[in-house]
């Protein structure tokens, strides 16, 4: 193990090695804010580049893109409320809300030092415990998954906020919305209407696009008149009592987005939405989520860093790629002359090792980048709306285009916004949709492999023990919430009874 | 709609220009070397300017296949080759965009399945005669893996165990290869088998190592890091002949063992329909030289293929028979 850093150090600390990391998180952080520019159209386009370049050196820059990314997609889901890929779209709840409230600089550091805590964290556990966690992890089959993802939507009801009844809505309205195109296992069409655009179904990004970005700007415009936030330089940076609040949700974000990110089929999106469910359970300021509390900054962002750490596991140990970033990153591999596979560890350490130690290079390089240009970055949100709400549709609407490469895609985010706004206007809670629409395909693929390894039973998931429990865990998170606001209900209404 | 098309151009030149503004951050003197005097394909036809269309995005086994053709094609010709990914309906809205270039042969497409697989299951305007096939760099046969503590040795066993006791398979998705594959294999021996649906050939594995599923069928492109190290073992090759790859070479066929199965996924070029007879020699011209360089090579061994390259009319009817077989089995279900 120690020979093993000290090779990896040696490696990843050349000179040209440090100078391609830094080249990656810059330009992965720039791909990251640009909506419609994911990390996997990122390392794909810039893959043919690298190829002039070492195996490890590009592997370096390539996986620098990729975490790099994580970093920026929060920036622009923070400012603007435009989040650059679906992993960040928890941050435009609260943190965005404490941009509103001239808080930017502050929720940029936060989410800036979240992440990488988490990264440095989940880094650690990488490289200790990649083969165990990694066969572990594979005693997770379809049932298992069924229910994390039953689980995940049971935190619908922590985004419904105080209508219980709008959330299970909204969410049913994702449920449908994510069901469009070909269903999974089979070669029907649903919901398309004769249009093969609709065939695979709608762009989840372009759907966010347009829900929060166009929304929100909408929104803005009907408001009218209202006035640029004018921070002062000294309430840009973070506080000290923010700060404090942010710990334990880092933390708590940090181990979540870790196991949900090994496991196969959840991901990063899920990770963060989980993180942000929880912490709206067991946060001492749960009742300030949702109107800019630095929990709901700090959780989801640890959380979706720590899960794309956490998707290398399968990739390097058993080279089954974690994520669709990964994916791509295996392709390189096999363009690279390298077999991925479980003997990787063993017969590439150095690469391995390496590429591994240049994650905490390239962490510690976007950190020192990140928290300097927090409050350069808030300065943003000066800009006179009349400027910056043409540039919030402008990119959205280039970022629309370069996810699909066709102007269906640009359609999808206009009709998005429209129900963005809609929602918005009649106060319809947005991210239990974005929730059933992540979530819908996910669970109808678990579903409809569960019971065909029952043989159209789904009695397996009570015989199979990890299945059983995590089925009672969201049954039980699904119906605490509900009970105690029945209760609270029933008290407010016969408050007498209190005082016996 | 005058303006309407105005907003598509201006789009497409924004997307382009932010496209090309990240390549070039790294990309330092790429320049393409343009250039005149032809020296392959006969009189006649003189490329432009030419699109490869991916329909599918970046990353995919369709757009390696689409990269290193263009690049190969590119180095045998004095074609300008730009490779764009046109992504959509599992591939319908490239294919959909490639029929309305009909007649112009300045434009290519990277073919695979979906050619043959979309018009037999999705209500779509095209089918593979409305395209001018071009070459077939190759074909992907599948093997039939099991993790390496399953009990099963052969092909035969897993018939046996699926007549006996029934027995789990994972495959991905309908119109699949592997689905093909074992539709075929249950043709051929009267079991049959416990479909598992999966989404690509990474959920397969996992659900292989993970003791969910008790077989699969994957390209040996997909599995080699894995049967290497141990952790998977291949009970036959679906294929007509064994693998001269030094890791496959003893894998016997499926018909070795006595059941007679085997199907391939293609890889290859198309031409829109109605180009000029000169354009489809030329284009078939560069493909035949194409074979003959290292990059070709290179491209077939890394994703462990079979080199069975293919040039128009015998593309054609490796397409023929591949959409026979195709529709016989998805009719069935």
């Amino acid at each position: 193990m120690l020979d093993n850093l000290v090779l990896g150090f040696q490696t990843a600390i050349t000179p040209e090695n440090l100078l391609f990391c830094l080249v990656g998180v810059v330009l992965g952080t720039v791909i990251g804010m640009l909506p419609g520019l994911g990390s996997a159209t990122g390392v794909a386009i810039l893959l043919p580049v690298t190829l002039s370049l070492d195996p490890v050196t590009a592997l370096i820059m390539l996986a620098g893109i990729y975490y790099g990314s994580q970093y920026g997609a929060s920036t622009s889901a923070i400012l603007i409320s435009t989040p650059g890929d679906s992993s960040s779209v928890v941050l435009s709840l609260d943190g965005y809300q404490m941009a509103r409230r001239g808080r930017a600089g502050a929720a940029l550091s936060i989410s800036a030092i979240a992440s990488f805590i988490a990264a440095i964290v989940s880094l650690v556990g990488l490289m200790a415990l990649a083969q165990p966690i990694a066969r572990w992890a594979l005693n997770f089959g379809p049932p298992e998954n069924l229910a994390i993802i039953l689980l995940g939507l049971a935190t619908i009801v922590s985004f419904a906020g105080e209508n219980v009844l709008r959330g299970i809505t909204m969410a049913a309205l994702g449920l449908a919305v994510s069901m469009i195109g070909v269903a999974s296992g089979f070669s029907t069409a649903r919901f398309t209407f004769g249009s093969i655009n609709l065939l695979s179904g709608l762009q989840f990004v372009a759907v966010m696009l347009g829900i929060f970005a166009i929304g929100e700007v909408l929104n803005q415009i009907r408001a009218g008149g209202v006035t640029p936030i004018r921070a002062r330089f000294r309430d840009l940076l973070i506080t000290r009592t923010e700060l404090r609040r942010s710990v334990a949700p880092t933390l708590r974000g940090t181990g979540l987005g870790f196991i949900v990110g090994v496991l196969p089929g959840a991901g990063a999106t899920l990770a963060s939405f989980m993180a942000y469910g929880v912490e709206k359970q067991v946060s001492r300021y749960r009742h300030e989520m949702g109107n800019g509390a630095p929990e709901g900054v700090a959780s989801p962002e640890a959380a979706n860093n720590a899960a794309a750490n956490a998707s290398f596991i399968p990739t390097l140990a058993l080279g089954i790629p974690g994520s669709g970033t990964t994916a791509i990153l295996l392709g390189a591999f096999i363009m690279f002359g390298l077999q991925p596979g479980p003997l990787l560890f063993a017969q590439q350490p150095d690469l391995v090792w390496g590429l591994l130690v240049s994650f905490f290079f390239g962490n510690l390089i976007l950190l020192l980048l990140n928290l300097p240009m927090a409050p350069v970055f808030a300065q943003v949100l000066r800009v006179p709306y009349a400027y910056l709400y043409p540039l919030v549709l402008f990119v959205s609407l280039v970022g629309a285009f370069a996810l699909g490469n066709n102007t269906f895609t640009v359609w999808v985010v206009f009709f998005a916004g429209l129900l963005g706004y809609f929602m918005k206007r009649f106060d319809f809670p947005a991210a239990p949709f974005v929730l059933g629409l992540v979530l819908g395909p996910l669970l109808e693929r678990a579903l409809v492999q569960t019971s065909a390894m029952g043989h159209g039973s789904l009695l397996i998931l009570l015989q199979r023990p990890v299945s059983a429990v995590l089925l009672v865990v969201a049954l039980l998170a699904l119906s605490l919430p509900l009970i105690s606001s029945v209760i609270g209900r029933y008290r407010r209404r016969h408050p007498a009874r209190q005082d016996i | 709609m005058t303006a309407h098309k105005r907003t598509r151009g201006a789009l497409a030149a924004l997307g382009t220009v932010s496209l090309i503004a990240l390549t070039a951050c790294g990309n330092g003197g790429d320049a393409g070397d343009g250039g005149d005097g032809g020296s392959t394909g006969g009189g006649g036809f003189e490329p432009g300017n030419v699109t490869m269309i991916v329909p599918f995005a970046a990353g995919g086994g369709s757009d390696i296949a689409g990269r290193a053709t263009a690049a190969g094609f590119e180095e045998v010709s004095d074609a300008t080759i730009t490779v764009r990914n046109i992504d959509g309906g599992s591939g319908a809205v490239g294919y959909s965009e490639f029929l309305g270039e009909a007649g112009n042969g300045n434009v290519l497409l990277a073919t695979e399945t979906a050619l043959i697989a979309l018009p037999a299951t999705q209500d779509v305007e095209f089918t593979y005669e409305d395209f001018t096939p071009i070459m077939m760099l190759g074909e992907d046969y599948t093997l039939i893996v099991v993790n390496a503590d399953s009990e099963l040795q052969t092909c035969p066993d897993l018939v046996e165990k699926a007549k006996s006791e029934g027995a789990d398979v994972g495959i991905s998705g309908a119109t699949g290869l592997d689905n093909i594959v074992f539709t075929l294999m249950e043709e051929e021996t009267g079991a049959s088998f416990n479909r598992v649906p999966f989404e690509s050939g990474a959920e397969l594995l996992t659900a292989l190592l993970g003791g969910q599923v008790e077989a699969i069928s994957v390209n040996p492109g997909e599995v080699s890091g894995q049967i290497e190290s141990g952790d998977v073992r291949p009970l036959c090759a679906a294929a007509q002949e064994r693998y001269e790859y030094e890791m496959l070479a003893d894998v016997e066929t499926a018909a070795e063992q006595g059941i007679d199965v085997s199907f391939a996924q293609f890889r290859g070029v198309l031409a829109p329909g109605d180009i000029s007879e000169e354009a489809r020699d030329y284009w078939i011209g560069v493909g035949e030289e194409f074979v003959e360089t290292d990059a070709y090579t290179e491209y077939i061994e890394s994703n462990m293929m079979q080199p069975t390259a293919a040039f128009g009319d015998d593309f054609t009817a490796v397409l023929e028979e591949n959409d026979r077989i195709l529709r016989e089995v998805v009719g069935q279900q």
